[in-house]
């Protein structure tokens, strides 16, 4: 019971705590009034008497807080009073409080925003069951040293009935059909996948059953169904039109699901069955592969018999000779072009927090500054340093709830704000939100930035001594230099390195931007035509598209109209070997490997891709005698090294092997990306290679919604049945394959500026509190003389030999670290002189102007100061 | 002040504060002047530690604060002896002499 009791009275204690302190002080001063007036009556001097009292008694701070042990609640009371004490001095200086709390919000926000994306997309785990179970397998070529080829359905099928490493195995192409329901037309992506596909993800619809093997039927998205059925179940039994047949639906997937994408997968509405005919069997290599890992059977087993069944494959087909297969994490494949942008950015941000934790330091330190002689005094009085590093640190942590609290809710409107702004071929997107692990990191970031910060600030306040104040007061100080020097050095290092970071990035994305893409996209526009198969014959096709071009042409505003297979910029088409038949192989691998475009003379004029050497194709093209082929200067070079290829026969290992004669030249085009260098590429003539599907490129003055109203009109009236789809201008496409450049460039830059700003604030705010404690010192030498200039340069100098020192730290560290960024730059060195050189002048110039506001503010210094006493 | 005094043995302050308090309630200064009163100036206590000792006797609930005056009229924190003081005293007393006479056989001046 008695321990009952006692609690009671330490909780009574606590709870009037003001009390107690004020009965404890009034019984000392009793005591020493008691001891006083003892000393009288002994005939002292009343002025000695209290003299040697004090002095006898001794240090009353320390005695309060023996007596505070003595209750046994010394360290909840400890707590509690400085938490009160450092609410009270926040207080007293808001807006120093306030810039602290601000700053490790920012840093909190954005590190955690940034890393809610990156565990979003890279880290959590895979909407499938038992996802570390499920890889990818691709087609190897070894001699090419390229790992992840699409893959045979033959390769497909002898894995999948041969290889007993995993329990399931399914293959997929992405597929979009044309769907008339209603009056508009609609093109929807999708994918093929074989039986089977759903049960390897462990994904069961959520509506009706899975896909089976023989029949044409057709699982549907959960947002397809919304959409066009309106999220009615009897929409499962149902018949949709489509590819010139009639599909039923047979299931809808779970709301959220969301399919594996990679390779060329991209969105999918929907998923018809995927089916091994003879035709597709010699399509060659197009497919991809998704398989689940038989249990016990690790990835390394997986990868080990897959290389054996590929040898035995390699042995068994010359077409698989120098292929092997790999095997790949699902996980890591899908996050795979993703990994080093993210990676960067959450490296980038995480210096932006420590500049943020010493920031923070830096401004607590200035507000310790101005307790100085508090402290000084409390020491003084026997107060222990223990207790004044405890202080100091409750401050910084009550600052650091703060900045966490504030910083955590703007990381929730950070994600929301980026997430949008994220390029759309960003896997995973979906998966982005705040929760528990991203707010668990938040709190670890915020913890660690308070930690950095109390740390160091409890280091400076260790400096006060009970001679402190009388020192100053004394003779003013004129040696030693600003407290948290180094910290605004080591910050003028973080901003240098993530200004570097930035500054590459930037020079990429212009170096990007300033590629020679080789065909001209102002004024043009693309857009995509599927017929079905009611057209039946080639020449069908071709009169319509014919009919197409020729209403176009007659448009106001339109300048030239072309057919092309694939629109620069819109993706992988079909690639094949090509040789000259002149020279004798050595290897079937040996041969070149290039891009194959069907075209019309348009697209060359509409994309002002000009012809360098022989002629460009005929206005149609013959349909009978020897194809004609346009090859690019790639090409040329390769197959006809300081030789004029011009009416030469080159063979295009295509339809069984086409001889083509070689027409003309024309200049490289970049057809994929603006990173991706131009190689090999041949052009065959639409009219001799009708295709069912093209793109449509318009070209004029008009406005690219004016063109594309044209189209729609002119597609309408041939054919009101056929949508119009991957509607685009080219400067678009361009710009959206520029998406991901840009998104890290734009956010290193803000990281840079907000680093450079940092940066400026600690500067200032340490030179304005040096010069604030040398005031005496700089009324001195202005009345000895000195010129508000040299008062200016006296700050400056100091300021910049601090910069220097970071700048020449931050640059090591920026070498080491842009190596990281290699695979992301483009046109530029890790090393880039000009990025460095760049950097080295911005930090100066700017670590410069933060140290004027300090310096001016010392040049107003009067020269009174030095005669006035303090 | 040069007349030699006797260091307080550690842990004997207590029992001096109890035995104090036993004929009658002080406040803190009275109860170091009455200490040094009683043992003819040999022992003195020192404030630094009388406080701390009497706040922890207080916790222990050996002696209680109750509100009194001081001769001015001034209200004052005084000390009182509590039941469970009573019974530590004698406890507190019983071990010292036990101690005293280990002390003696030992130095052989008993």
């Amino acid at each position: 019971m008695s321990w009952l009791k006692s609690f009671r009275r330490r909780l009574g204690i606590l709870l009037r705590h003001e009390e107690v302190e004020r009965a404890m002080d009034a019984e000392m001063c009793h005591h020493l009034e008691c001891e006083i007036a003892e000393r009288v009556a002994r005939g002292v001097a009343p002025k000695e008497a209290r003299r040697t009292a004090l002095r006898d008694f001794g240090g009353v701070e320390r005695f309060k807080e023996e007596g505070r042990d003595a209750r046994g609640v010394r360290a909840l009371e400890d707590v509690i009073l400085d938490v009160r004490q450092g609410l009270r001095s926040l207080r007293r200086a808001p807006a120093l409080t306030v810039a602290t709390v601000l700053t490790l919000a920012l840093g909190v926000a954005a590190s955690t925003a940034i890393f809610g994306m990156a565990y979003g997309v890279l880290f959590r785990t895979l909407p499938y069951r038992d996802p570390d179970r499920l890889v990818v397998l691709w087609e190897h070529n070894l001699t090419r040293g390229r790992d992840r080829n699409v893959v045979a359905v033959a390769n497909f099928e002898a894995w999948r009935d041969r290889s007993r490493a995993f329990r399931g195995m399914a293959a997929l192409v992405p597929a979009s059909v044309t769907i008339v329901e209603g009056r508009e037309p609609e093109r929807v992506a999708g994918a093929e996948v074989s039986p089977g596909y759903f049960g390897l993800l462990g994904v069961a619809p959520a509506l009706g059953r899975d896909l089976t093997a023989d029949a044409d039927e057709v699982v549907l998205s959960d947002g397809f169904w919304k959409r066009h059925f309106g999220g009615d179940p009897a929409a499962v039994g149902k018949a949709i039109s489509m590819r010139g047949g009639s599909f039923t639906v047979v299931g809808v997937m779970p709301q959220g699901f969301d399919p594996p994408r990679f390779g060329w997968l991209g969105e999918q509405a929907l998923w018809l069955p995927f089916r091994a005919t003879e035709e597709n069997r010699a399509w060659g290599r197009f497919l991809l592969v998704v398989a689940r890992l038989e249990s016990g059977a690790s990835l390394e087993d997986a990868r080990s018999r897959m290389a054996r069944l590929g040898r035995e494959l390699a042995r068994e087909s010359p077409s698989n000779e120098g292929w092997s297969v790999s095997v790949v994490g699902l996980a890591e494949q899908i996050t795979a072009d993703a990994r080093d942008s993210l990676l960067v950015l959450l490296g980038a941000v995480g210096l932006l927090l420590v500049m943020a934790a010493t920031n923070a330091a830096l401004l607590t330190l200035a507000s310790l500054q101005r307790s100085t002689g508090d402290r000084a005094l409390r020491l003084a009085l026997g107060a222990t340093r223990r207790r004044i590093v405890q202080q100091v640190l409750t401050q910084s942590a009550l600052l650091g709830l703060l900045g966490a609290v504030v910083g955590m809710a703007a990381a929730v409107w950070g994600v929301g704000l980026l997430v949008p702004l994220l390029p759309s071929d960003v896997p995973r997107a979906a998966s982005i939100r705040v929760d528990g692990p991203v707010l668990l990191f938040g709190t670890c970031a915020a913890a660690a930035a308070m930690l950095i910060a109390g740390a160091v600030a409890a280091l400076g306040s260790l400096k006060a001594t009970p001679f402190t104040v009388l020192r100053e007061g004394a003779a003013g100080r004129v040696a030693r230099g600003p407290g948290g020097g180094l910290i605004v050095a080591a910050e003028v290092g973080l901003a240098v390195v993530l200004t570097v970071l930035a500054g590459l990035t930037l020079r990429s994305y212009a170096a990007l931007r300033a590629v020679d893409l080789g065909f001209g996209t102002e004024g043009v526009v693309a857009a995509r035509l599927s017929l079905s198969p009611d057209y039946g014959t080639p020449e069908r096709e071709r009169a319509f598209f014919g009919a197409v071009l020729e209403r176009l042409a007659g448009t106001v505003g339109v300048r030239s109209v072309g057919l092309v297979s694939t629109r620069p910029f819109g993706g992988l088409d079909t690639a094949t070997g090509v040789s000259n038949p002149d020279r004798n192989e050595a290897k079937a691998s040996d041969r070149v490997v290039a891009d194959v475009r069907f075209a019309d003379a348009g697209f060359f004029r509409t994309l002002r891709i000009p012809v360098v050497a022989g002629e460009p194709f005929a206005d149609p093209e013959p349909t009978s005698g020897r194809p004609r082929v346009l090859i690019n200067e790639t090409m040329a070079a390769l197959l006809w090294p300081g030789e004029s290829p011009l009416g030469r026969p080159v063979r295009i290992n295509l339809f069984d092997g086409t001889l083509a004669e070689v027409r003309g030249v024309v200049r490289d085009v970049r057809l994929l990306d603006a990173r991706t260098p131009p190689r090999s590429t041949a052009y065959l003539a639409l009219s001799r290679f009708p295709t069912s599907s093209l793109d449509v490129v318009v070209g004029g003055d008009a406005s690219p919604a004016a063109i594309v109203g044209s189209l729609r009109a002119a597609v309408a009236t041939l054919d009101p049945a056929l949508p119009l789809y991957r509607v685009a201008a080219l400067r678009g496409l361009v710009e959206e394959s520029l998406a991901r450049d840009r998104f890290t460039t734009l956010l290193l830059s803000t990281f840079s500026v907000v680093a450079l700003l940092l940066a400026c604030v600690g500067i200032a705010g340490v030179f304005l509190a040096d010069v604030a404690r040398r005031r005496r010192e700089i009324g001195i030498r202005r009345a000895l003389g000195a010129r508000t200039s040299a008062i200016v340069l006296l700050v400056l100098r100091r300021a910049l030999v601090l910069a220097g020192v970071g700048v020449v730290a931050g640059l090591v560290v920026a070498v080491l670290v842009s190596r990281l960024l290699g695979s992301i730059l483009f046109g530029v060195e890790p090393a880039d002189p000009v990025s460095f050189l760049g950097v080295t002048a911005i930090l100066l110039g700017v670590s410069a102007a933060a140290a004027l506001i300090p310096g001016l503010t010392a040049s107003r210094v009067s020269p009174l100061v030095a005669l006035r006493g303090e | 002040m040069t007349e030699p005094r006797a260091e307080l043995l550690q842990g004997t302050l207590d029992i001096l504060v109890l035995k104090t308090l036993a004929s009658g309630p002080l406040h803190g200064w009275g109860i170091s002047k009455r200490i040094q009163q009683v043992s003819r100036e040999l022992l003195t206590v020192n404030q630094g530690s009388l406080y701390p000792a009497l706040y922890r006797l207080e916790d222990r609930g050996f002696v209680a604060g109750e509100e009194g005056h001081s001769d001015e009229g001034r209200r004052i924190k005084l000390y009182r002896l509590t039941p469970g003081g009573r019974r530590e005293l004698a406890r507190e007393i019983e071990s010292w002499e036990r101690f005293a006479t280990g002390m003696r056989y030992v130095l052989g001046t008993g």
